[in-house]
């Protein structure tokens, strides 16, 4: 822990960390120092000038050591002769600030003066105008009247795009250039620069394409005026009419807190709508900030795409239907069905949905399969007895620890835990990161480490055989945790380990803390499940388990797998139920005849398919019934994110007349079932009904998730000019439950992997998974079609040249059955002997797991 | 002694701006014809002072010898270059010395000469710094109008490499030290040596937060301890190698001792660079030496340190005043680097000070708040009083807007440009009181 040394504020002593920043020292004992350019999270530059205060230290007689005192027995303070910028100053013993001068005072007000004399003061037009830095420090310290003339104002641009998505106001800026700094430092995407000098230094972006960042919307939030806006919002709504509603990010498994600015609006029928989506600060999951998907992608709550009205097919028609002809229809069907009804849950349902709909399953017949989509990464017995500690902050990662990512592109499957591990590399963490290809943590990663596609257990596995052979177990743990410890042991013994894997084992062993990210890139799901055994045998013989900062984190597809595995449902399941094809089937929340090619047969083939579903996809189009159902943004309910953190999302916006929640939907058919009760009339019932079924979800009530605590950094309301505009957290932390490891009457079990490779003849596709893609819940969303490419297939020049096709050339790719058409991209990302699809960029399915494949040059 | 003849020298009369009896330490060029050539500098006891320092001195040696000549760097703030040398830690695996030669500062140009007509002296000066700290490369930065310098200094330095004193294991010393040439893009703010040092980088020219200072870990070139030393300081550092502390410290003041190149513009008879002992009066510079102000006018204001220093009003107590680093700062201005500008009777004040206003608004590099903006203000303010459109109140801001800015910004531009402004108009009220319709013109001063 760092030393606690006193300072003097204002001639009264504070307790802070030694070296902190003394504005945010000063912050946390409720000290305000206005700033501009300073921001909690970047590093100080200086240049706003606003932080001017008194700075001095206590004089120290030279003979005695002692601090000396004037007449009245105070210390005596021997002060700087010019004013100093606090940002710039780290707190040190004896350390004495004047915030509360007329010379402080003074200072501030001109700073003030001199920011308004280029300033547009358009703030009646402006999106920033009721939540501004620059309004409110002016109110609070800046002078009412300037004595600048008005017509010398410099006139600059007021419309320029930075990229697609953020709009620039040059006239606004007051060049804090607090947004170049956190594209640099926090993200490492240098796409944003100043361009020439003086009054004339702007804000220029130097990528191509523009802007070129996945993290883009953040500099809008800690912008201190409206140079910066976000084109979904611009000229939108005023922030005082806008009401604050808690949410959770439905798109990746981070889980990041969000906060839906709504208001009723005028272009949604006078209804509730939300206007922006903007981060809700939780330190321990996504701090302040949230990626562009999930800022962005929210437009498909109030799509005119959405199903609003209970169908059946007949003869090939759609009809409408009462929603209570739609349960008897369905509870009918699953009585006669019994057993041989399938379950299918995406990884977009809530646990409340889930739930209830597992309920209804078990009414069908205690055995009925529950399956998940997409079933392509499974091990969540793995997760329960090792998953990351209770407590962890990925922010708290550092110079002591080590951090493997293997089988993920952590950057497009979870942007804010990708640049969570960056800044943990920065903080001089320990990286690993192993996957079959190249991927943007590469350039941040202590090794990065490449192997076959199909070799990743033998990999992740021979960082256990290096931990034995270097001494690196931790004893102690395994003697009193471990279980299957022998005969791991002896699995161990000779085998052989290629050097570059030695190398990245080397490079995380002996560090305090370690963490896994385990992804499915490339891996079956049998290999899967080897994978997370693998990574929990790495974790459970070094010890790195059951605490914080420590554990196992899965790269989940959706923004719910770990609460659709905590509720009973699987992968394996899955796969089952596509062999057995049973006659009727319940899918809720997923496409999979858009993502895998055989299950448009296994629906063709069943006699009935109910699907609870927001919009007509094509496995909708293989249905009997459909039930529209309810966005994340009109409904209460909870998500459990890839840190096992279950989080409460509120209702934001007006449902869609004719939809439900389909937790609902399930338990009203449950109802019409024989031996159904009658449905619970709130989610926080149905989460009652979870608490007292679900073990590891019996602390999970409505009113514990809601629990907040005060958080460091200040954000918003009136620390917005400190923290930025992100809002700070009225909605809830959520909990994490908490692994067999943290509970000492479990034994942990550690036993060999199956290492073996899968055979393959000629080229292998690999799927990869993309952030901007075509799937249901995103494509919605306009503003981002931009950034989403065409459909498209990444080939080994070596292997391109064999079959003759160049960069850009239209392709066909056959697969088991399964074509598929796309632009061929000519690169060395895909090793030889293997294929990248990315998933979902198109309509026809791709193969979802490590295949091989035909590609040829389409003619013409 | 060599001391004894350069003042005694400065005295003597000149023609064409160049004085003919005189020997020159820093500007051999005037009396050694082509020793911009490698072989005629080393015929004249070229980069003996570098082979000395290397075979036969220590780094502490050599440090200890410029410490003790006071040598004060010319830059324009005067700081003790061997104390500056002293400040690099020892054990910092790599260190840095970098060259300032973006000389930008307006009526300044005895860099450039320097560098032109006498290269291999700021280079053999560079090496011993480099020597002195033991430094891992030497950076020259140059201004970015200085190209074609630029490259044919690139030609002196392989010059020196293949002649084994720059470069690799040089003099056989196991110690290797390349010496790099780096072109500006045309800002005064990089002459600031911080700006300086992330222009090297590649990144924007601007000051960074100090500490950690450029001797610090973490605060000089590429982050590594580095000495940013003038062009002409250096070009020092040979002479006192080869003739000692002593004999350097015999010619000008002792608390500012040595020859300095003294820039002479503006209304004046014989403008150039001259090379004088630090001491000699402002009289004897401008009337002895440069031959005085043109057409039989009168001096007016003096500015002694190009456009960032106070202007000075040419009175009696000051031409006879000494140019020291102490003697002008206690009359009100800084020596700086020397570049004096006259302005005549004739000259109108506010005009130059508004043209100094709108030269720092220009060059501002606009990251502190009340530099960026204040200096555009002050810009805003000129313009209106020369379009005969000002007022008492902005005579007023003239004074206070300086007040806002002047120690509150990171570096030394914001101070440089209100110097012209407060002094002009402290000193010249009533040039800027005719302007706003408050005062007639009066007989100028006797």
């Amino acid at each position: 822990m760092t030393e606690t040394i006193t300072i003097i504020i204002d001639g009264q002593d504070y307790q802070v960390p030694r070296g902190m920043n003394l504005v945010d020292a000063a912050k946390m004992h409720g000290v305000d120092i206005p700033v501009f350019c300073h921001h909690p999270k970047l590093e100080p530059v200086g240049m706003c000038r606003m932080c001017l205060v008194e700075l001095g230290s206590l004089a120290v007689n030279r003979e005695t050591g002692q601090p000396e005192r004037d007449e009245n027995g105070q210390p005596v303070v021997r002060w700087f002769p010019k004013l100093q910028t606090a940002c710039t100053q780290e707190a040190s013993p004896g350390m004495a600030v004047r915030t509360d001068s007329a010379a402080v005072a003074q200072a501030r007000y001109n700073v003030l003066e001199f920011l308004l004399t280029s300033h547009p003061l358009d703030c009646p037009i402006c999106d920033k105008g009721g939540e501004c830095p620059l309004q409110e420090l002016t109110m609070a310290y800046g002078p009412g009247q300037s004595r600048f003339i008005y017509d010398d104002k410099m006139h600059l641009a007021k419309q320029i795009p930075l990229g697609d998505l953020i709009c620039l106001d040059r006239e606004r800026c007051i060049q804090c250039a607090r947004c170049i700094r956190f594209c640099d430092e926090i993200v490492g995407d240098e796409v944003l620069a100043f361009h020439e000098r003086g009054r004339r230094l702007q804000i220029i972006t130097i990528s191509d394409p523009p802007f070129d960042t996945k993290f883009s919307g953040n500099t809008t939030d800690i912008c201190p005026v409206g140079a910066l806006t976000t084109v979904d919002f611009r000229f939108g709504a005023r922030p005082w009419e806008l009401d604050e509603v808690a949410s959770i990010c439905p798109h990746c498994p981070v889980g990041c807190n969000i906060s839906a600015s709504t208001r009723l609006d005028r272009d949604f029928g006078g209804r509730k709508m939300i206007k922006r989506i903007m981060p809700r600060q939780n330190e321990a999951v996504n701090e302040i900030w949230i990626c562009d998907k999930g800022r962005f992608g929210h437009h498909h709550s109030r799509s005119e795409e959405r199903l609003t009205q209970p169908m059946i097919r007949r003869d090939e028609e759609w009809v409408p239907i009462t929603w209570e002809t739609a349960y008897r229809e369905i509870a009918a069907q699953l009585a006669r069905h019994g057993r041989e009804s399938g379950f299918l849950a995406g990884a977009s349902l809530s646990n409340e949905d889930l739930w209830e709909l597992r309920k209804l399953a078990r009414l069908t017949h205690a055995d009925c399969s529950l399956g998940v989509w997409p079933a392509t990464m499974g091990g969540i017995e793995q997760v329960t007895q090792v998953g990351v500690g209770v407590g962890t902050r990925l922010q708290d990662l550092g110079p002591d620890s080590a951090i493997l990512v293997i089988a993920s592109d952590l950057d497009e499957e979870a942007p804010i835990w990708w640049l969570q591990v960056k800044q943990a590399a920065d903080r001089g963490a320990k990286v690993v990161a192993a996957n079959g290809r190249a991927t943007k943590l590469d350039q941040y990663a202590t090794v990065a480490l490449r192997y076959p596609y199909g070799e990743a257990v033998a990999a992740l596995n021979s960082f256990a055989v290096i931990a034995r052979r270097s001494n690196a177990i931790d004893e102690a743990f395994v003697a009193a945790r471990a279980e299957g410890f022998a005969e791991f042991d002896a699995s161990l013994k000779g085998a052989r380990v290629p050097k570059p894997y030695a190398e990245a084992a080397q490079a995380l062993l002996g560090a305090k803390d370690l963490v896994v990210f385990v992804g499915g890139e490339g891996v079956t799901l049998a290999q899967h499940g080897e994978l997370m055994q693998a990574a929990a045998n790495l974790l459970i013989l070094t010890g790195h388990a059951g605490r914080a900062n420590n554990g196992l984190i899965p790269v989940w597809p959706g923004a719910n797998m770990q609460g659709a595995l905590d509720m009973g449902f699987g992968p394996q399941a899955t796969h089952d139920l596509i062999a057995q094809r049973p006659a009727m089937w319940i899918i809720a929340e997923a496409d999979p005849v858009a993502e895998d090619a055989r299950m448009a047969e296994v629906l063709v083939g069943a006699e009935f398919v109910a699907l609870a579903t927001q919009f007509m996809t094509p496995t909708a189009e293989k249905a009997h019934v459909l039930l529209p159902v309810q966005s994340f943004a009109e409904r209460e309910g909870t998500f459990t994110n890839g840190l096992r953190r279950v989080q409460r999302f509120y209702m934001a916006q007006t449902p869609l007349e004719g939809t439900l929640p389909a937790w609902k939907v399930f338990a009203h058919i449950s109802s019409s079932m024989p031996g159904g009760a009658k449905p619970r009339i709130a989610p926080g019932l149905v989460m009652r009904d979870i608490t007292q079924h679900v073990l590891r979800y019996a602390e999970m009530s409505y009113p514990n998730l809601a629990h907040v605590e005060p958080q460091f950094p200040l954000v918003g309301g009136e620390d917005m000019y400190y923290g930025g505009t992100a809002y700070s957290n009225h909605g809830g932390l959520g909990v994490q439950w908490a692994t067999n490891a943290e509970k000492e009457k479990y034994s942990l079990a550690v036993r060999p992997v199956d290492v073996a490779r899968p055979r393959l003849d000629g080229l292998a596709v690999v799927p990869v998974r993309l952030l901007y893609d075509r799937e249901p819940l995103f494509a919605p969303s306009s503003i981002m079609h931009q950034r989403v490419p065409a459909p498209y297939v990444e080939l080994n020049v070596r292997d391109a040249e064999a079959l003759g096709i160049a960069e850009g050339d239209a392709v066909m790719l056959t697969a088991d059955d399964v074509q598929m058409a796309a632009e061929a991209r000519v690169n060395s990302h895909a090793p030889a002997g293997t294929v990248l699809v990315p998933q979902r960029l198109g309509a026809t399915p791709i193969p979802a797991t490590l295949v091989e494949c035909v590609v040829q040059k389409m003619e013409g | 002694m060599p001391g004894a003849w350069l003042l005694a020298d400065a005295k003597d009369p000149h023609r064409n701006g160049v004085l003919k009896t005189m020997t020159h330490i820093l500007l051999r060029n005037r009396d050694i014809a082509d020793i911009w050539q490698f072989d005629t500098y080393v015929a004249n006891g070229g980069y003996d002072a570098l082979k000395r320092a290397v075979n036969d001195l220590s780094p502490d040696e050599v440090i200890q010898i410029v410490s003790a000549a006071n040598l004060r760097g010319r830059g324009g703030a005067g700081f003790p270059t061997g104390r500056k040398w002293s400040f690099i830690p020892k054990d910092a695996p790599v260190k840095y010395v970098t060259v300032n030669a973006d000389e930008s500062e307006p009526g300044t140009f005895k860099d450039r000469e320097l560098l032109e007509k006498n290269p291999h002296q700021v280079i053999e000066g560079a090496l011993i710094a480099a020597y002195a700290i033991q430094a891992t490369a030497v950076y020259i930065y140059c201004r970015g109008e200085f190209w074609d310098l630029a490259l044919a200094l690139e030609e002196r330095i392989e010059e020196a490499r293949q002649a084994n004193l720059a470069g690799e294991d040089i003099l056989g010393s196991g110690w290797s030290c390349p010496v790099y040439v780096h072109l500006g893009a045309g800002a005064y703010i990089c002459g600031e040596e911080s700006a300086l040092l992330n222009s090297v980088q590649g990144v924007l020219g601007q000051p960074r937060v100090r500490p950690p200072f450029p001797a610090q870990v973490g605060g000089g070139l590429y982050y590594a301890p580095t000495v940013v030393n003038n062009v002409e300081t250096l070009a020092n550092a040979p002479w006192i190698i080869l003739n000692g502390a002593d004999a350097y410290k015999a010619i000008g003041t002792p608390e500012s001792p040595g020859p300095k190149i003294f820039c002479m513009s503006g209304h004046v008879e014989r403008p150039g660079n001259y090379e004088l002992p630090l001491g000699i009066t402002f009289r004897e510079l401008i009337y002895d030496q440069a031959g005085g102000i043109p057409n039989g006018k009168k001096l007016k204001g003096i500015l002694p340190s190009g456009a960032s220093g106070p202007v000075l009003r040419a009175t009696e107590e000051v031409l006879d005043a000494p140019l020291t680093y102490e003697s002008v700062a206690a009359l009100g201005s800084t020596l700086g680097s020397a570049s004096f500008i006259l302005m005549d009777e004739d000259t109108d004040m506010v005009w130059a000070a508004a043209k100094m206003t709108h030269f720092f608004r220009h060059e501002s590099c606009g990251k502190c708040t009340p530099c960026r903006e204040g200096t555009y203000w002050l810009d805003t303010i000129y313009e209106r009083i020369l379009r005969g459109e000002g007022t008492a109140r902005d005579l007023e801001l003239l004074e206070k807007v300086p007040q806002q800015i002047m120690g509150l910004v990171l570096c030394a531009l914001g101070d440089f440009a209100c110097n012209p402004v407060l002094s002009t108009v402290r000193q010249f009220r009533d040039e800027y009181e005719q302007y706003i319709g408050l005062a007639e013109p009066v007989a100028a001063e006797a």
